[in-house]
């Protein structure tokens, strides 16, 4: 029963963002050369590579963080060569972090209603008396952050404070916000670094789960060769900066340039 | 009157139809859920089950046959239960936790047509051993994350049945007619549940109980305590264990009180908090970790705050029970204790969600002294009971005003107990148990022709009347003094320390009494936090020397209490070690219901047993555990064994002989 067509009247598989010929350095180190892919609505995408190949970057570049010298990204039929993050996430891309980045000092509940601002309508006034509209419309934030943390069984954490939780349940959290956005274009950078086999396959589920009951897409940094395969629709490979493969989990292993740069190649 | 009752409502769905009529209005249970307790009233529940079970008999289930019930506390799987009693089939509430292959033999064994199941984890489970329950025709679902996309042809979201039998029940006045029918003709006499044991030994079995069993149990109960239709209770004990299937399924329907169901299994202590419940039931288990939470917690509070705690505590230990059981107190002593009660007392009331309670009860296993009364002299008026699943729990009771820490109360209404020769406690009421379901052999073994029956545990009655269980008669073993070994005694004293979460004890038939000790993770790594030691694993914190110190205090303690008493002093331990695991029921080594399997245990680490008393000190040891996943993997470990002091044993008192 996933949606057809989202309010962006996109179906799934079509070509909800297009990476066109993207370089993007820093000085005189190049960090992505001229790479090129998609990601289509309702899918899996993964983005792996050795350390350095430039993965972080590249989602940097989607959510507008990073600006490329070169190159084209079109995100729901709208070409752009700059965009301000804020404005990525008002266009509902959101993402979650490789070092987690919640308020520590914040309950659960609080980090991820500020994953709400964006969608807080209210003026200032009314919010300022918690009456009337903003009232109202704080309920129905709440009732969404509530659907999140049942969603992600974090029920028993909600007025904890983030930082006294461990990290698997951080990410957890961060998660959550991530999805407090409702995006139409999640980004995970390695969701699943530093967890246990448990947390990973929680995780995992979590992944799934949102992209089968949202029609959520997704794409991910991951280094856990063995979840990626799992989880994708589609890998794209990168090394140095460039693209070296790009297929389906299957078409990806059994790629003889991927094999080397992840097993190593006598010179 | 009350038998006139008795016979007009001797079924659940008609309790809930009565229930419905008298105090429709009243809550009948409630579940938080998005963070909001959400309600249910008599009426409404009513109303809602007749709808379910309209639409279970659309999918076929006829009177007589079983649905399996699978899952945490949820009303939904309560009122699959009470839809398919209105239909005059059988519920067979599972384990929720229990493994595929053991959840496979149940249901295979009581031959269910239907399943009712929590969510995605528990459909998947089923799913997996489907071919092992050909009989399985459809399964019913409550939470839907996940399955979207299954393959819906027998799998069926709890709530659009709902819907359907309503929609059934409108438009199809026959249908209703037919369901009122259906209950109308449920008697008494009828098997109402079929409940299996967690299997301590062997396969578990499955305990019929009719509705006559259920019910006069939960009747006499209710009346023994004065419950009322204003009690709070909190369900989160397992569906499948008979306290849970009375005190939050019968005793909710007789007395008309109403049953909260948690968030989730992690939010249970805040819950209660919230509720604030008036009746409440746990293991002993549950009552230790509130206390070792709270001596933790203490220890980290501010100088203040823990000499405050500490001396009000010493107080209550001091009056506080002689003022619940209603002895004369000094005034001074009056007035230290409703100090107390403003300062320290009502707060962790309210943290643990006691501040409103009338009774507490713990049972099923025994319970360290030092816990009960620490509950006790709060003001809690927390007892013990003994009972079975076989006698629809209540064997023996504890009445207001004779509540002792070592026994286990007098029989209750309508109990008849007593002990066999070999000591072992038998007993016969209208809540023992019809059969083992398909086992005639093991319910002849458990039940003589005159309806008594075998418990299994080894007890006597004291001077006073009230009965007093040692061990499980089979466990009781001798020394090769022939001095008596009643491993759990010793074990329960270990397990008092708030840093001891698990003991087995080894003597029988040797020439002294070993033991391994599971340290507490909880309460042991915030001592080592405190003490600045560095640890990287449950495994090295368990073998820390420090940590052995520390253990061999206790256990010098242990003996010494147990050498003052005269029967117990040939029990003191020689040789101790700290096992490198966690004991856990994944690996079988505990039960279901956290009870040590001892037999399972020497097997699986004979070679740490052999090398408890052949002197050496130390001793290698591999084992095989299974991971949460189901995959598995193997620990290998060096353990290190100390030794210890006994004491010489307190002469026999003349009263002691007699008792024996």
């Amino acid at each position: 029963m996933r949606a057809p067509g989202g309010k962006d009247g996109l179906v799934a598989g079509d070509v909800l963002l297009a990476v066109d010929n993207v370089s993007l350095s820093f000085g005189g180190v190049k960090a992505i050369t001229e790479v090129s892919f998609d990601i289509r609505k309702g899918e899996i995408r993964a983005i792996i590579g050795p350390n350095g190949a430039g993965k972080t970057s590249m989602l940097n570049v989607i959510n507008g963080f990073y600006h490329p010298q070169q190159g084209r990204i079109t995100y729901k039929g709208a070409t752009r060569q700059k965009m301000r993050p804020y404005v990525a996430a008002s266009q509902g891309i959101s993402r979650t972090f490789q070092n987690v980045a919640l308020f520590k000092g914040m309950s659960t509940l609080d980090n991820i209603m500020a994953g709400r601002t964006l969608k807080m309508q209210g003026s200032f006034f009314w919010q300022l008396f918690r009456h009337g509209p903003a009232m109202r419309e704080e309920i129905e934030h709440r009732r969404k952050v509530e659907e999140i943390i049942d969603f992600l069984e974090i029920q028993a954490i909600r007025k904890t404070p983030v930082g006294k939780l461990p990290y698997g349940l951080q990410k957890r959290v961060e998660l959550g916000r991530a999805l407090a956005m409702e995006p139409d274009l999640l980004l995970l950078d390695e969701p699943m670094a530093g967890m246990n086999l448990e947390e990973k396959e929680d995780m995992s589920r979590f992944i799934l789960d949102v992209n089968n009951q949202y029609g959520t897409t997704i794409a991910l940094i991951e280094h856990d060769i063995g979840v990626v395969m799992d989880l994708s629709d589609r890998i794209v490979v990168l090394e140095y900066g460039r693209k070296i493969a790009d297929g389906t989990p299957d078409q990806v292993k059994s790629d003889q340039k991927v094999i080397d740069a992840y097993l190593g190649v006598s010179h | 009157m009350a038998a006139a009752a008795s016979t007009r409502d001797d079924t659940f769905p008609k309790l809930l139809g009565r229930n419905a009529r008298d105090r429709g209005a009243r809550p009948a249970i409630r579940h938080k859920d998005f963070g909001i307790w959400q309600t249910w009233t008599w009426a409404e529940v009513h109303g809602l089950c007749r709808a379910y079970a309209a639409a279970l008999h659309e999918l076929g289930l006829q009177p007589g046959e079983t649905i399996a019930i699978v899952g945490t506390n949820r009303p939904r799987l309560y009122w699959s239960m009470m839809a398919a009693q209105m239909l005059g089939a059988i519920p067979v509430p599972v384990y929720s936790d229990s493994v595929a292959e053991e959840m496979a033999y149940v249901l295979a064994h009581a031959d269910v047509k239907l399943a009712a199941v929590e969510d995605q984890e528990q459909v998947d489970k089923l799913l997996s051993i489907s071919e092992r329950i050909p009989n399985l025709r459809h399964i019913l679902y409550d939470e839907e994350r996940g399955l979207r996309d299954y393959d819906h042809t027998r799998l069926h979201h709890i709530e659009r049945l709902l819907a359907r039998g309503a929609e059934t029940l409108r438009a199809d006045p026959a249908a209703a007619a037919a369901l009122d029918a259906s209950i109308a003709a449920g008697k008494g006499a009828d098997l109402g549940v079929i409940l299996y044991t967690s299997g301590t030994t062997g396969r578990p079995k499955g305990v019929m109980l009719t509705y006559d069993n259920v019910l006069i149990s939960a009747r006499n109960g209710c009346a023994f305590d004065r419950l009322d239709e204003t009690e709070e209770t909190i369900a989160y004990l397992p569906l499948a264990w008979v306290g849970d299937h009375i005190f939050s399924y019968a005793q909710s329907l007789v007395a008309g009180f109403c049953v909260n169901c948690p968030e989730s299994p992690d939010t249970v202590v805040e819950d209660r908090r919230e509720i604030g419940t008036t009746y409440a039931f746990a293991p002993p288990r549950v009552y230790e970790n509130l206390l070792t939470l709270t001596m933790v917690r203490m220890e980290d509070a501010a100088p203040l705050k823990r000499r405050m705690f500490h001396y009000f505590l010493d107080v209550a230990k001091r009056v506080g029970e002689p003022i619940l059981n209603g002895e004369s107190v000094s005034l001074t002593d009056r007035l230290l204790y409703g100090l107390g009660e403003a300062l320290v007392y009502g707060p962790l009331k309210n943290r643990f969600g006691f501040s409103r309670i009338k009774v507490a009860y713990t049972a099923g296993e025994a319970i360290g002294p030092e816990i009960f009364r620490f509950f006790r002299s709060l003001g809690i008026n927390l007892k013990q009971l003994y009972g079975q699943t076989e006698a629809a729990v209540y064997v023996t009771m504890q009445p207001d005003g004779e509540i002792r820490a070592d026994t286990v109360g007098r029989p209750a209404p309508e109990v008849e107990v007593r002990i066999a020769d070999n000591g072992e406690v038998m007993f016969r009421s209208p809540g023992v148990f019809q059969a083992y379901y398909k086992d005639p052999e093991a319910t002849a073994k458990t039940k003589t022709a005159d309806g008594w029956v075998h418990s299994g545990d080894a007890g006597f009655f004291d001077a006073t009347g009230h009965l007093k269980i040692i061990d499980r008669a089979k466990d009781v073993g001798k020394m090769r003094d022939g001095s008596l070994f009643p491993p759990k005694y010793v074990e329960n004293k270990l397990k008092f320390y708030s840093n001891i979460k698990e003991a087995v004890a080894f003597g029988d038939g040797q020439d002294s009494v070993s033991c391994f000790i599971n340290i507490d993770l909880t309460a042991v790594g915030n001592w080592a936090e405190r003490n600045g030691i560095v640890y990287a694993s449950y495994q090295e914190l368990a073998g820390h020397p420090q940590v052995y110190d520390m253990i061999a205090r206790h256990v010098d303690e242990v003996n010494r209490s147990l050498a003052v008493e005269p029967m117990m002093g040939g029990a003191q331990i020689k040789r101790f070690l700290i096992l490198h695991k966690e004991l856990d029921a994944d690996d079988g080594e505990l039960t279901r219901t956290q009870k040590v399997r001892r037999g399972f245990i020497a097997e699986r680490y004979a070679p740490l047993v052999t090398a408890l008393y052949d002197g050496s000190p130390e001793a290698d040891i591999r084992t095989e555990v299974t991971f949460e996943d189901g995959r598995k993997g193997v620990i290998a470990a060096r353990v290190k064994i100390r030794d210890c002091a006994t004491y010489p044993v307190a002469a026999p008192a003349p009263a002691m002989e007699n008792a024996a």
